[in-house]
């Protein structure tokens, strides 16, 4: 090869999070998303035994997730066994396993010493807070 | 997707956008444990673009919100159809480009070290790279981040375009870090839907269960068709939505 290869100026250390930062994401994300699938999964066919009958029109008209919105009512909801509180609890997982890596990168790039990584990936989580939070609830 | 659920199931904006954000993000967990594992996603860059795609996605969702709530659904329609066909050139014309040269990274990239390394396995050998323009890339993930929390689509076609054009990226590198990233910019648009009680959980389960198994049998089954193929096979299903769309929402 005859071209020099792109970006051969540049350092050729790469981005040097240690090696293990990327299994352990890799694993934060496969068992986020299995431990996910197998709540939604189980929840799902709890819900057609129990409502055998249910048409797409009733599951789009009834939509139950304001009840399991607060601590007290997941927990309530777990604790009664309503299949809605764990498709809630399912879905909180999903939307929690991307969260659980930036908060994995942040421990990485402040282990590192990084000061404008950890920074950055810092304000990403409390802006991520702040939307779950604070603007979600006040859009109820 | 959303277009069908609005317009064939009658799903409210909002709850369909906060839908499509769930399946975004099985999505991006199903395919992403493997890119992360091989290190072909680079942490580093995707880290450093979500202080623009999070925000992006915290003012989309909340916009829609805001013009469901003032019920102009209909331009929502509209909005959701002309982002629908924007994204039909961009596929088309887009490069693929296999394996950048002159990347210059400016003085941002140099600061934060944006630079890696991947292991390409067609050439057999360690590619390194490093990010080039930071400001304009910065801004279109800004904008992928609107259209991703507006629309709870995962806007990657813009994001691909930010990281390969703008950062000069190797193809791999940037397919792998923006599915890297959508899963984080769909969990601050869904995280904001959901706390505000528009993600339906007995909808949206069945549904990111499909799209979590469709994603990983995709991987398995599909690894000998090329992406292109994939995507150009969907452009007229793209393209008959979007113009529907656009018919519903002007009342035609």
């Amino acid at each position: 090869m005859s071209a020099p290869s792109p970006a051969a100026n540049v350092a050729d250390d790469p981005g040097a999070l240690p090696p293990s930062a990327y299994l352990r994401m890799s694993a934060v994300l496969r068992i986020g998303l299995l431990a996910a699938i197998a709540i939604l999964a189980s929840g799902t066919i709890a819900y057609v035994l129990k409502h055998p009958g249910a048409t797409s029109g009733d599951v789009i008209a009834s939509n139950p997730i304001l009840r399991y919105l607060s601590l007290s009512g997941l927990i309530s909801g777990l604790a009664g066994g309503h299949v809605e509180a764990y498709l809630t609890l399912g879905l909180l997982v999903l939307v929690a396993t991307p969260i659980l890596r930036v908060a994995s990168g942040l421990y990485y790039f402040y282990v590192g010493r990084e000061r404008a990584m950890t920074a950055i990936t810092f304000i990403v989580l409390v802006l991520l807070f702040f939307g779950i939070l604070v603007l979600g609830p006040a859009l109820r | 997707m959303i277009p069908v659920l609005v317009i064939a199931f009658g799903v409210s904006f909002p709850n369909a956008a906060g839908v499509g954000l769930i399946t975004i993000l099985a999505t991006s967990s199903a395919t992403g444990a493997a890119y992360v594992r091989d290190r072909l996603s680079d942490l580093r860059i995707g880290m450093f673009l979500e202080i623009a795609t999070v925000p992006g996605a915290l003012i989309g969702a909340a916009l829609t919100v805001y013009l469901s709530h003032e019920n102009l659904n209909d331009a929502l329609l509209v909005a959701l159809g002309i982002v629908l066909l924007a994204i039909i050139p961009s596929t088309i014309a887009r490069r693929d480009i296999e394996l950048p040269v002159g990347v210059v990274p400016d003085a941002r990239s140099r600061q934060l070290g944006l630079v890696g390394r991947y292991h390409d396995g067609p050439l057999d050998r360690d590619v390194p790279y490093a990010a080039g323009d930071t400001s304009p890339a910065l801004g279109v993930m800004f904008g992928a981040g609107i259209i991703s929390g507006m629309f709870g689509i995962g806007a990657g076609v813009f994001k691909v375009l930010s990281l390969e054009r703008f950062l000069g990226l190797p193809m791999k590198v940037a397919t792998a870090t923006s599915n890297f990233m959508m899963g984080v910019t769909a969990a601050a648009g869904a995280g904001i839907l959901f706390a505000a009680g528009y993600v339906n959980p007995v909808l949206a389960a069945p549904i990111a269960i499909g799209t979590a198994g469709g994603a990983y049998l995709g991987s398995r089954v599909l690894p000998g068709l090329r992406n292109r193929t994939v995507r150009l096979m969907f452009l007229p299903v793209v393209a008959a939505l979007a113009i529907e769309v656009i018919l519903r929402g002007l009342g035609i």
